[in-house]
This record gives structure tokens, sequence and C-alpha cells, in this order.
């Protein structure tokens, strides 16, 4: 009884402008790849389940606008989330050097706990190549972050990645979740406790009492 | 309070209100009080809407608008909000649907609120878990006559419901014909409730608190309530229900048949011990069962057993089953229950063990008193692969006249035997819960309206069909008075009561008992088929004879591939609704341009929302991060929060307009006309719109210092010079090529041109002037196009008021403000007080006293005073760096008034 309870995580996606981050969210959450490309110009969300280790772990992805001239209120969202999304185009070497930028608001603005991954996206686009898979690799080595090429296109690598990431918040709040959860706990029959004063009649104890956790 | 009483006494006596709370119904445009009662009757739900006038005490203060039925087309989630998430002590916001419908409500926080959601949430679970017995409401139906075409529920436009997951769509016709007996109901148009309410009620929508909303972009500190954020409870596990309800209706999806055999077995064995292998009973078959059922009645009369429910038979009787079990198999004993001298054993094959779980056992007594467990009901539940089946073994109320006593027994087994489940959220197992229900036992149910010699003819005729027809158990089967849905197979055995213990003669005792089909095994279920249905003769020991069927059962298995597709493919689909509900707008536009915005010169523009999403929504612009507001002071959103029905729209004027305040920083370029708007939705997406434009710097708004030094008009001078000039002024030594001039050429053209033109222009400086000319003046001194000022006498000496106000820095500067009122009353001390200003103001203020006293020499024509132009110009000159109160007022006009009458004394 004690372990069954919901966790919710809120994730954000980074990167420049153009790298696929829309896509990426797109495709995970609907399955569907739209080819347009329409810029973010504000801040989105969307919902979505996973199972992890029998724990229900609903995210919240929120996707970003990467223009220049939003960042400053853009970084403002940064410390509500648990976990961030690196994103690069490996077909723009200057998205991949731009990471560096991102990864130092992150280190500015966000949770001191927060979990980051890196994603190289459009691994589908062979041809056009900037970002070698080994630069990728070893940027991930030195800011030891796990590191995934995918394509929102292709749906390469997209439920990994998101899980992965996930998997790596639930683990790094799993304390706190569990005192947490305690202690909301033993909030709530408190709260219970005092308003059910002069109802306790009415209400045949028990059976019901065990419902609100 | 307990609003509950009211609404009990709107209902009938077999109804009861089991939980009300008052909440607030969210509608597209207003947000309406109801009163929700959770009705029961005959074990079914319905969330009853009132309308009421106030706390309800009494029938009277309630109306009845609306039931929801809580049926398998029903379904309640919690709506989740970004910001809401987990802050205990949050209102809790669901969406109720039925069918096609559906209603979103705000619960306060509370145990009351709780209490409703989990009795809800235990009525939904149990329809959910009831796949046998289909509720019908037909109680409903007298209420819904009456409301009929006013209901609250509105039509929905995105079903939350179920009907639009789509693997569920090949199940909806078979669904349809279910539903007959089901309630129907017209959805009520819902233009009764929207009423003529304004829009205004927006404000009374309880806007959440700015301090969570604006969270947002402020909160930062890891406080507890902070990492409260990461964990939603599963508050009321509506959404687990959701999903618990979708896996059962798509259960056919993931599942699939397996048949196994059954071994039902019953036998009263007349408080007798074991003298007989059981072997001729138990193993009668080729094959051996998957499961053994095997029970017992009368398994020992004594005292002892019937007072401390202990007896050395239990054991003897269960090794004799055991010892008679098939010998091709082996069996593992799963539980024994026993109540005085009822018993029931459950075997499985070994191989199947794994598969058995979620085993319950439970007794209900109804023999004396109707409580003590000489007669009664013991049972088993379990879980064998998917199917929940449940065994029940009773012996029901004895003698031939006492079958109404037997129907009652049978109903109270039902009633009152309750499996307790290990999940305490969860309504507790009743019998009826099953999936299959085997029910065996010595139901005593006797042969009635024959003589015992008829009878025992037509058994020696093998006539068991005639004989059939006599027996109360198949009559009152045929009357729906007991054994409500459950097959019996055909009888081809004699009756199995009462014979002469140890032969096969019938009862030679006094009573001479008329044979009955005392023993019988009966079920509910689907997918069941009889393969044997038999006594045996063989057995002597007990006036009973023993009887077994053996019933093929089509058990549920998990194929887990689809199992696991299934369950994703729900998930996935509360997910894309939930996705679906987030509220969400187009903007007409994302980026606003303001071409050559000019002092006090307005400029809009308009943005239009469009509620594209699938839900109401409620929009405003939110703070930034150390900005007390919005947007800058030059510009406003209007209106800045708002409420936009579902595929309704707003325009939104974005407007610039550029006052005295903020006009100095723009002149010299240390502000530009630059921002970026947040437009925030609730519990939705944040939109950022940039408002970009140039300003145009003018002389208004510009120190006396700075406009002394330029000699061309302001908008020919490059706006870095005008930030070098302004940042130099500060320093009064700093080296200037050019002298300055004596005073600003701007004020010089507007008083020159008042002297000129206007010294005898009645009510000078009393009348306004007019816009468009004001604004021609304006253009006029700071580009210096046309060469002379236009407009009307009055328009310019507006211009130069306005001028004065505009000044960043008053004439008189601040800082000698104090020193002014305290000198007022004396003439000398206040031209001293003057002598000490900067020589720029200095010059402006004696340039103006001289020509406000130029006009008053003319005071017949242009009916001035002292006191007007006083009172007129001490408030612009004079400018209090805080509030100015009556007294200070006062002081001012004092003070000038020494310069306007200088000339005269
Ligand atoms: N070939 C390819 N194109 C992609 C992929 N992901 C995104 N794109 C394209 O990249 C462009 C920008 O994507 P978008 O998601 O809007 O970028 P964002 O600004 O980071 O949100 C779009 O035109 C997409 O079609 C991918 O995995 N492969
Ligand atoms: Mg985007």
């Amino acid at each position: 009884m004690a372990k069954q309870y919901d966790v919710l995580f809120r994730l954000l996606l980074l990167g420049d402008s153009g790298v696929g981050k829309t896509c990426l969210l797109c495709r995970f959450t609907d399955n569907e790849f739209h080819p347009s490309h329409i810029s973010t110009i504000g801040v989105d969300f969307k919902m979505k389940t996973l199972v992890i280790d029998g724990i229900k772990v609903r995210i919240q992805i929120w996707d970003t606008a990467g223009q220049e001239r939003y960042q400053t209120i853009t970084k403002q969202y940064y410390r509500r989330a648990q976990g961030i999304f690196l994103v690069y185009d490996i077909t723009s070497e200057r998205s991949f050097q731009h990471i560096m930028k991102w990864a130092s608001d992150v280190d500015e603005y966000a949770p001191d706990k927060v979990q980051k991954i890196l994603v190289g996206n459009k691994s589908d686009e062979v041809d056009k190549r900037q970002v070698a898979t080994e630069q990728g690799i070893k940027l991930a080595e030195a800011y030891g972050m796990d590191f995934f090429e995918t394509s929102a296109f292709t749906n390469h690598n997209i439920t990994e990645t998101f899980t992965r990431l996930a998997e790596q918040v639930l683990a790094a709040n799993k304390k706190d979740l569990d005192l947490l959860w305690m202690s909301i706990n033993d909030e709530f029959n408190l709260a219970a406790l005092e308003e059910e004063e002069g109802l306790c009649d009415s209400v045949t104890g028990d059976q019901r009492k065990g419902c609100w956790c | 309070m307990d609003q509950s009483v009211a609404i009990q006494e709107t209902l009938e006596k077999e109804e009861n209100c089991i939980t009300a709370v008052q909440c607030d119904i969210l509608f597209d445009k207003i947000t309406e009080s109801r009163l929700l009662g959770l009705v029961e009757s005959a074990k079914e739900h319905a969330i009853f809407i009132y309308t009421h006038r106030r706390m309800a005490i009494t029938a009277d203060d309630v109306s009845l608008e609306d039931i929801i039925p809580v049926s398998l087309d029903f379904a309640i989630v919690e709506v989740s909000s970004p910001e809401e998430l987990a802050v205990v002590g949050a209102d809790t916001r669901v969406r109720v649907s039925y069918r096609d419908e559906e209603l979103e409500l705000r619960l306060p926080f509370g145990s009351n609120s709780r209490l409703f959601l989990s009795e809800v949430n235990r009525a939904w679970s149990e329809v959910c878990k009831s796949p046998i017995q289909k509720p019908k409401f037909e109680w409903i139906n007298k209420y819904t006559n009456a409301i009929r075409g006013h209901g609250v529920v509105k039509q929905t436009i995105a079903p939350l419901g179920i009907r639009n997951i789509k693997l569920n769509q090949h199940l909806e016709t078979e669904k349809s014909l279910d539903k007959k007996g089901d309630l129907e109901r017209e959805n009520g148009s819902n233009s009764g409730t929207q009423k003529s309410r304004v829009y205004s009620s927006v404000e009374s929508r309880g806007i959440p608190n700015r301090d969570d909303r604006d969270d947002l972009v402020r909160s930062s500190s890891h406080t507890p309530s902070n990492k409260a954020q990461i964990l939603t409870m599963p508050q009321f596990g509506l959404r687990d229900n959701l999903i618990r309800c979708e896996l059962l209706k798509n259960e056919e999806l993931y599942t699939y048949l397996e048949n196994y055999s059954f071994f039902l077995g019953t036998y009263n064995v007349n408080g007798q011990t074991p003298k007989e292998s059981l072997r001729p009973w138990l193993s009668c078959t080729l094959d051996p069962p998957d499961i053994y059922c095997v029970g017992f009645q009368e398994l020992d009369l004594s005292k002892e057993a019937f007072f401390f429910n202990d007896t050395p038979k239990e054991l003897e009787w269960m090794q004799a089953v055991s010892e008679a079990l098939h010998p091709d198999a082996k069996y593992a004993l799963v539980k024994l229950v026993r109540l005085v001298g009822i018993m029931l054993i459950f075997y499985v094959k070994k191989e199947h063990a794994e598969f058995i779980s979620d085993v319950e056992a439970e007794t209900v007594g109804t023999g004396i008193m109707g409580r003590m467990g000489n007669k009664g009901a013991v049972a088993i539940r379990f879980r064998f692969h998917h199917s929940d089946i449940c065994v029940v073994n009773s012996h029901l109320a004895a003698h031939i006249e006492e079958y109404e006593r037997r129907n009652q027994d049978y109903k109270d087994i039902c009633s009152r035997l309750q499996f307790r489940q290990l999940d305490p959220t969860q309504p507790p197992f009743t019998i009826m819960k099953h999936n299959v229900v085997l029910w065996i036992g010595d139901l005593n149910y006797r042969i009635s309206d024959l003589d015992v010699d008829d009878v025992k003819e037509l058994i020696s005729k093998k006539d068991f069909e005639t004989l059939h027809s006599f027996d109360q158990l198949k009559r009152q089967i045929d009357k729906e008075a007991v054994f409500d849905g459950f097959v019996e197979g055909e009888i081809h055995f004699q009756p199995t009561y009462k014979y002469d213990t140890g032969s096969d003669m019938w009862d030679t005792s006094e009573k001479c008992r008329v044979p009955a089909w005392c023993d019988r095994i009966l079920w509910k279920g689907k997918n069941i088929k009889q393969k044997h249905y038999q006594s045996h003769m063989a057995l002597k020991t007990s006036d009973h004879k023993p009887v077994s069927s053996v019933l093929v059962i089509g058990i549920k298995r998990i194929n887990g591939e689809t199992y696991k597709k299934t369950f994703e493919e729900i998930v996935r689909n509360i997910d894309k609704m939930e996705n679906e509900c987030i509220p969400s707008v187009t903007l007409s536009k994302r980026e606003f341009d303001f071409k050559d915005v000019k002092f006090m010169q307005h400029q809009a523009e308009t943005l239009s929302l469009f509620n594209d999403g699938q839900v109401p929504c409620q929009f405003e612009f939110i703070q930034k991060p150390n900005e007390s507001t919005y947007c800058k002071p030059w510009l406003t959103a209007n209106p800045p929060k708002g409420f936009i029905a579902q595929g309704g729209s707003v325009d939104i004027e974005l407007e610039v307009f550029v006052n005295c305040s903020t006009a100095p920083e723009l002149n010299l370029g240390k502000q530009q006309i630059e921002e970026i708007l947040v437009l925030h939705l609730e519990r939705g997406k944040d939109y950022f719109i940039s408002v970009t434009g140039n300003y145009l710097p003018s002389c208004y708004g510009t120190s006396i210092h700075l406009l002394c030094q330029l000699r061309e008009p302001i908008q020919d001078m490059p706006q870095e010079t005008l930030r070098e000039l302004a940042e130099m002024s500060g320093d009064e030594n700093a080296e200037n090529s050019e002298k300055p001039l004596d005073i600003p050429k701007e004020l010089w053209m507007m008083v020159d041109h008042l002297f000129r033109n206007a010294v005898k222009q009645e009510d000078i400086f009393q009348q306004p002037g007019l816009r468009s000319e004001l604004a021609e003046i304006m253009d006029c001194l700071d580009t210096g196009i046309p060469d002379s000022l236009p407009g009307s006498n009055h328009s310019v000496a507006e211009a130069l008021l306005l001028f004065l106000d505009a000044l960043p820095e008053p004439v008189v500067p601040y800082c000698f403000y104090q020193q002014c009122l305290e000198s007022c009353s004396s003439a000398s001390q206040c031209e001293r007080v003057i002598s000490m200003l900067p020589q720029c103001h200095q010059n402006v203020f004696n340039y103006l006293a001289a020509f406000l006293r130029e006009l008053l020499k003319n005071s017949a024509s242009n009916r001035l005073d002292v006191n007007i132009l006083a009172t007129t110009f001490a408030s612009l000159l004079l400018r209090s760096p805080t509030k100015q109160d009556f007294a200070e007022k006062r002081k001012t006009r004092e003070f000038f008034q020494h310069f306007l009458t200088q000339g005269s004394s």
C-alpha cells in the first residue's frame, strides 16, 4: 500500500531553434511527425505516462522557445524541471557548439539535482551529418551525461531517450519521494482526523478511512 | 454540515443518499454552485445534481436538475493542472462523463470532498467489477421524466469517455444491445443553465491564487512544498480506476479462453464418520479433473461442533477425500473452510497451483436465530489465471413447507457473504462479483404436491422429467424467486434423499419422508458446459447419496504481449485525452511593431486569441521575474485577463502610450520600445508576444539642461549624442565646446509666439487646445518644421503647460522645493531661493515670470488675474517630490505670487 503512488516529473527540452525539440515531443507523445517547422514561441507542454519499476510515472514535458531573445524568460522555467534534454542537430555543427552555452545556463538556473541527457537529433540525415557520433559521446562523457542519437523522423531511440531520463530522475528522487510520501500520508490522516470530529458517528469508520491514501 | 439529509428527503424510501457535497460546476462562461448527492438504490448508484437555495437543510432548499448514473458508461477523472499539482489544500477538479456528455466540477478541499469522491469511486469500481450483472437503473426513470430537457450535463465535444478510444469500437454494437433496459435520457440542451449571465463572472471563477501561478517564473528555493510538485497522489485513484475499467472492457482483446474441468461434489453425511472409500464418487471420471471442490453437510451433529465449531471429523473426512481423488494426477490442497457441519475443500492439480491466487474463504450462518452455523454457507473464492471464481457450499433450511425460508437463506448468504480485499480502497467482493459462481450443497428443496407413492412410482418408471416438474427448486427458479441467473443441468438420477442408512432403501422410518433432490449443483457464468451430473448410489454411509458434476469451464488467460499492448494503448489514449484537454489558443500575431511612437500619441494594435482547444480557457498576461507588472508602463493590454469559451475568441488591444513619466528614458534611448509579454493560460501553455517599435525623441520629457545644449531640433540629433550630453549634464564643469542657450529654444518659441499673438487672448491658459493641433505643435518643436508654430493660441498655451509638466526635473528642481515652502511668506526670501537655482533653471523661471506679468497687464482683455496664473503655474513649476497636500499647495501658490506681483509693487 505504501508504495502506491503516482509520480509526476517535469522534463524540459532545450537546444537551439530548429534542432527538432518540438518534433521529438510530438513523436514521443503522439507518435506523429510533422515536417513543417513552426518555431515554438512560448512554452508548451504535454503529458505522458510511463511505468517504471511498477510505478506509474507521469511526465510533463516542456518544450521551450529556442530563440535567443526569449531566453531570459525561458530560463525562468528551468528551475521547475527535474530533468533536462540538451538537444542538438547532428547536421549542425553550430547547434552542437551551443550545447556548451545551454549546459552552463542549466548549471546556473536549474536545480542542483537536475538530471541531464544529451541528444543528437536527426540521425536519419546521414549525408548531411556534421557532428560525428564520437563527438557526441565525448561531450556527454565530459559532462557525465548519457547520450543518445535520435531521429524524430524515423522514431529512432525516442522512447529510449525519454525513458532513460525519466528513470534517472526517478532514481535521483527516490529517497525524497519515499519520505515525502510518508509525510504527506501523515498529514492527510491528521487533517482527516481533525475534520472528522463530529462526523465520526455517522460514518462507519475504518472502512472509509482506508481509502484516502 | 451534512446536506445529504436535505437530499434524502427528496428520495423514495429504498433510496439512500450515501454522501453529499457542495461544489462548483464549471460551465463555459460561468461557475455555479450545485449540491451533489451519491444516491444508492438496489446496489446501483447515481449522482444526483441539485440546484440549491442556501446551505440545504430541507427538501425545499434543493431542486433536482440532473442525474448521472454510475454505469459502465460513466467515468470520472481528476483534471490535473501543472500549477496545482499535489498542492495540499488545493481544490480538486474532476471531470465526470456519462456517454457523450460531460461535466467539470470543482470540489473544495476537505474530507467531505474526499469522502464523496472515494464513495463515487467505490461505486464506480463496483460497476466495473460486475461483468455478469449489468445495472438497469430503472429506479431513476421516474426522476428523469421530470427533469427531461433541462439537464445540466452538456454535450461534450471531446468525450472523455471511453467511446473515442478506438480499440473499443468493435464492442460498441454488442454493448448497445445490452443497453435496452438502461435509462434513456435525452440530453438536455444546456441553454437553461447558461442563462443570461454576463461575462463579468469571470472574476468569480476563482482564478488561482497568484502565488501559485507566479511560481511559474519565480520560486526557486528547495522548500518541501517545492519538492511536493514532483509528486501527485493518487488522491482518489480516479485515473487508476479509469485504466482498470478500460482494461476490463477490452478484456476480449488480451485474453483467450482455455477449458479446465472442475469436479464438484456435495454430500450430506448425516454426522457419520467415513466408513467406506469415496472413490466411487470422487474418481468416477475417466480423466483426472483439474480442480476439485468437495462439499459436505452435517459433518458433525454434536453439541461440541455446534457450540465450539470444533470437530475431529474435519480431518477424517478430509483424509477420506484426499485418498479418493483421481489416482492419475497429483493434487494440492489449496483451502479448507468449515462452519459447524458445512465444509468445503478445494484441491487443484499440482501443475495449475501456480496460477491460483487471491484465495479467500468466508462463512455465513443462517441457522438458529438466523445466525447460527447449523445452517448457512461456506465459500471459497480464488482467481484462476484471469478468471475470478467463487464456490459456495450451502445447507439451507429443512422441511418441505419451508421453501420460502430456503429462498431467504439464499438471499441472506448472497448479501452477507463478503470476501475482504487486499487493497482496502476497493469495495469487498461479494459472491455475484465473480466471473464464475459454482453453488453446491444440500439445498433442501423438496417435491411438492405429490404423495410418497406417486413419487416412488415416477422414480421406478425413471420418469425424472415429470418428477422434476414438482421440484420446489425448479419451481422457485422458474418464478425467479431464487438463484437468479443460475443454471442446473438435467437430472437423470433418482432423488438423493432419504435412504435408510447403509442401504439403497427409501426411508422406512415413521416419518416416511417423500424422496427429494436435496443435493444439487448449480452454476452461473459464461462458457460453462456440464460433462456429467449424477448421484452415487454405491455410497451408503449416510441417509443422503453424494452427487457429483464435472463442469468444463472456459477460463480466461492473458496473452502477455497483447495485454501489454492493450494497457499501453489505454494509457496512451488517456494521455492523449489529457493532452487534448490542455487549454490552447492561437494568436493572430506573435510580433507587434509600433512605428514612430511619439510622446502622448496613442497607438494600438489588435491581438486576437482564438480558443482552438477542447476546453474553455482562462488567459492572463503574467509577470516576469523582478518585474512588478506584466509589462512596461508605456504598454497596456486590454483586457489583461479573461475567459474564452471553447471555439470562441477575444480581441486584446495592445496599446502604446508614452506619458511624462516614461518619456525621459525613451528620449535618451536608455529604454527602447521593446517588450515580451507572457500570455499564460490557466492549466496550460505560455505564449510569448514580442512588442517592438521605435520612439521619436521629443523635447517633452527632456531636461532643461539638455535642451539648452541643443541648437538643432531634438529629432535631428543622433541618440548617442543625446545620451552623451545628458550624462555630462550632471557635471557642471564639463568642457563644452559651445556656450549653452539661456533657455530651451522650444520654450522660447512657445512663449514668444504667445507674447506676440496672445497677450490679449480671452481666457488664455484657461481654455483647452485641440488635440490635433497639439500634436502638430510638438512635431514642429521636435523637428523644426514648419518654421513657425502652427495652431491656435489656446493650443500653444496648452503645449506650453504640457511642456512644463513633462520636464523630468521641474523648473524649480525638487531639491529646492522644501526651501520654497519655508520661505513662501517672504518675497525676498523667495527671490533668494530662485537665485540659487542652476543657471538655466533660473533663466527659465525668470523668463516665464516676466511673461506672465506681461499677461497680467492685459487682464482687462484676457481676463486673467494673479490668482488664476499663480494656481496654474505654481503647480507646474514647483512640483513636490512626493505627494502634495492642500497646505503645501497653498504655500507654492503664495511663493509664486510674489513673482507675479513684483513689477507692480
Ligand atoms: N530529418 C529530420 N528532420 C527533423 C527531425 N526532427 C526535426 N526535424 C525537422 O527539423 C525542423 C525543426 O524541427 P522543430 O521540432 O520545429 O525544432 P525546434 O525548434 O527545436 O522545436 C522541422 O522542419 C523538422 O521537420 C529528424 O529527426 N530528422
Ligand atoms: Mg519548437
